[in-house]
């Protein structure tokens, strides 16, 4: 490595690990290591060449994977680099407060001792370090991450990470255009399982609370989302709804907890089986638009588009819709149906 | 040589609790004639069911206190129970300091004895409401099925008249399992 300072070197290293996934990143953050104010301009290099394998990074994460995506209008099909013209990914000096932050906080402590990352304009590589940042975290280190207004403020840890963040998401405008859009089909595959991983644990919630703030995040990052993709023409990238939840529903898995505390109100309790519908409702909300797409005639301008979004709604289809309208009705009913309390625990685990 | 100076602070409360539980959910009807023919249909079976209408909203409440309120515009089912009790508590503290302390001490130790009345008062409070919670939880199962018949005669009543609208009704057959076959001639 090129002169640098010891911590920069934990910059450098870290930006790294977390662009490759390295399991070993974990071990580099949290320590509260003191971190210089400044950096070289060689360590601004490292770093620069570090952040220039993200694109590489995201096509390993799934972006590989032969699709066709909606542009100008029109549709485009073939690997990632075949549907889109190359974009720049920019990283501002949001990035490296973000790093900083890492190497220099202590990630296992209380809350309300972790010094803030205030929040900052964000480019979409910004938006990318921090979702993996998110994703390379765990319990308590991902929780401390996801309390900061800097995190709070990306809209793409919210589509990936909205189970571990509360209050008001931001604009979603910003990932459906440009280099935001191509980032977010190079993850869609990662962002069904997550949200399919989330939709089984909720079978095993059993703070009514807790399940009341996820279903609210959820379903404010899905209406965002959803209104985003529509206002932008661009429909097909919330395709990992779709993907999220046709597996649980091929294999009738309810997101409804089998056991809320029995000792919150009922009222309580209601509100959060309510709330563990959000994905169910992101699906309804998808059927509407399927509804529209089968209006679209051949000698329309859209046709072809529609043809591209009715195919990726073809895994839920009418009989999917209509029972994630069943199950929201369950889950609303005034007595419910209830999981037995082992069939949860199994397949949340 | 200082003297040292007891002071003793006792409390006594009977506080008046109001608990109460409740859960709304969605009122499932089949759109088979206009909404507010469909709201009419359910009113009637209500009315049979006890249930004393006003306006858009039809209440009972059961003899054990809990209130059913359907709305018939916003198609909602509201099951809701209180339960009021006055509640009694009382708690002392006794402190020891040196003359001219007994003021500040006497502040400290009601402060304390307050708290702590509020505490028990509370624990006592939330004992009530998971009660009421219990006792409200074991009523809805028995209110929906309830609900669900009515709706289902409302349904029926529904079917009927829109199919009078199609034509001549021969015959109308209900099986022991609820379903209805209407025969009509155009």
């Amino acid at each position: 490595m090129a002169e640098t300072a010891a911590s920069e070197q934990d910059l450098v290293l870290l930006a790294r690990g977390l662009v490759v996934r390295s399991p070993e990143v974990t071990a580099m953050w949290g320590r509260g290591r003191a971190v210089a104010p400044t950096i070289s301009a060689p360590c601004a290099r490292l770093l620069g060449d570090a952040l220039a394998q993200v694109w590489p990074a995201l096509w390993r994460r799934g972006g590989t994977q032969p699709t066709t995506s909606l542009c100008d209008g029109g549709t485009r099909r073939g690997r990632i680099w075949e549907r889109h013209e190359p974009v720049g990914l920019t990283f501002s000096v949001a990035s490296l407060q973000l790093l900083r932050w890492l190497l220099g906080t202590s990630l296992a402590a209380p809350l309300t001792t972790i010094l803030p990352l205030a929040t900052a304009p964000l480019t979409i590589g910004d938006q990318v370090l921090i979702y993996l940042a998110l994703d390379a975290a765990a319990d308590p280190a991902q929780a401390a991450i996801a309390a900061q207004p800097l995190v709070r403020a990306a809209p793409l840890a919210w589509l990936g990470f909205a189970d571990q963040l509360a209050g008001p998401p931001p604009a979603f405008a910003s990932l459906c255009a440009g280099a935001g859009a191509i980032v977010v089909e190079a993850l869609a595959g990662e962002l069904a399982s997550r949200w399919r991983a989330v939709e089984l644990r909720k079978r095993a919630m059993t703070d009514p609370r807790a399940l009341i703030a996820l279903g609210a995040a959820q379903d404010a990052t899905l209406a965002g989302w959803l209104a985003a993709c529509d206002a932008q023409r661009r429909r097909d990238l919330a395709s990992f709804v779709i993907d999220a939840a046709a597996p649980l529903f091929a294999a009738q898995i309810v997101p409804a907890p089998a056991l809320l505390d029995p000792t919150a109100t009922l009222a309580q309790r209601a509100e959060a089986r309510v709330a563990a519908g959000a994905l169910l409702r992101g699906v309804l909300a998808w059927s509407a638009w399927d509804q529209a797409h089968r209006g679209v005639r051949f000698i329309d301008d859209d046709y072809a588009a529609a043809q591209v979004l009715l195919a990726r709604f073809e895994p839920i289809q009418s009989a999917g819709a209509a029972r994630a309208a069943a199950w929201l009705a369950d889950l609303a009913s005034l007595a419910p149906t209830t999981l037995p309390p082992s069939a949860a625990t199994v397949e949340a685990t | 040589m200082s003297r040292a100076i007891q002071v003793r602070v006792s409390e006594s409360v009977v506080r008046t609790i109001h608990v109460e539980d409740g859960v709304q959910s969605p009122l499932e009807m089949l759109p088979i004639l206009a909404p507010e023919r469909m709201a009419e249909l359910l009113a009637t079976e209500l009315d049979a069911l006890g249930f004393v209408r006003d306006g858009n909203t039809c209440k009972r409440t059961a003899p054990d206190g809990t209130e059913l309120t359907i709305d018939l515009t916003a198609a909602t089912i509201t099951v809701r129970l209180g339960a009021s009790a006055d509640l009694e508590a009382a708690a002392d503290r006794t402190g020891r300091v040196g003359i001219g302390g007994e003021g500040a001490a006497e502040t400290k130790l009601r402060a304390e004895v307050l708290e702590d009345i509020d505490q028990q008062l509370a624990a006592r409070a939330e004992l009530l409401r998971q009660a009421v919670t219990a006792q409200l939880e074991a009523r809805v199962a028995d209110v929906k099925q309830e609900l669900d018949r009515a709706v289902g005669r409302a349904t029926i009543a529904a079917l009927t008249e829109k199919a009078s609208e199609l034509g001549r009704i021969e015959e109308i057959h209900e099986d022991a399992v609820g379903n209805v076959t209407i025969r009509v001639r155009l």
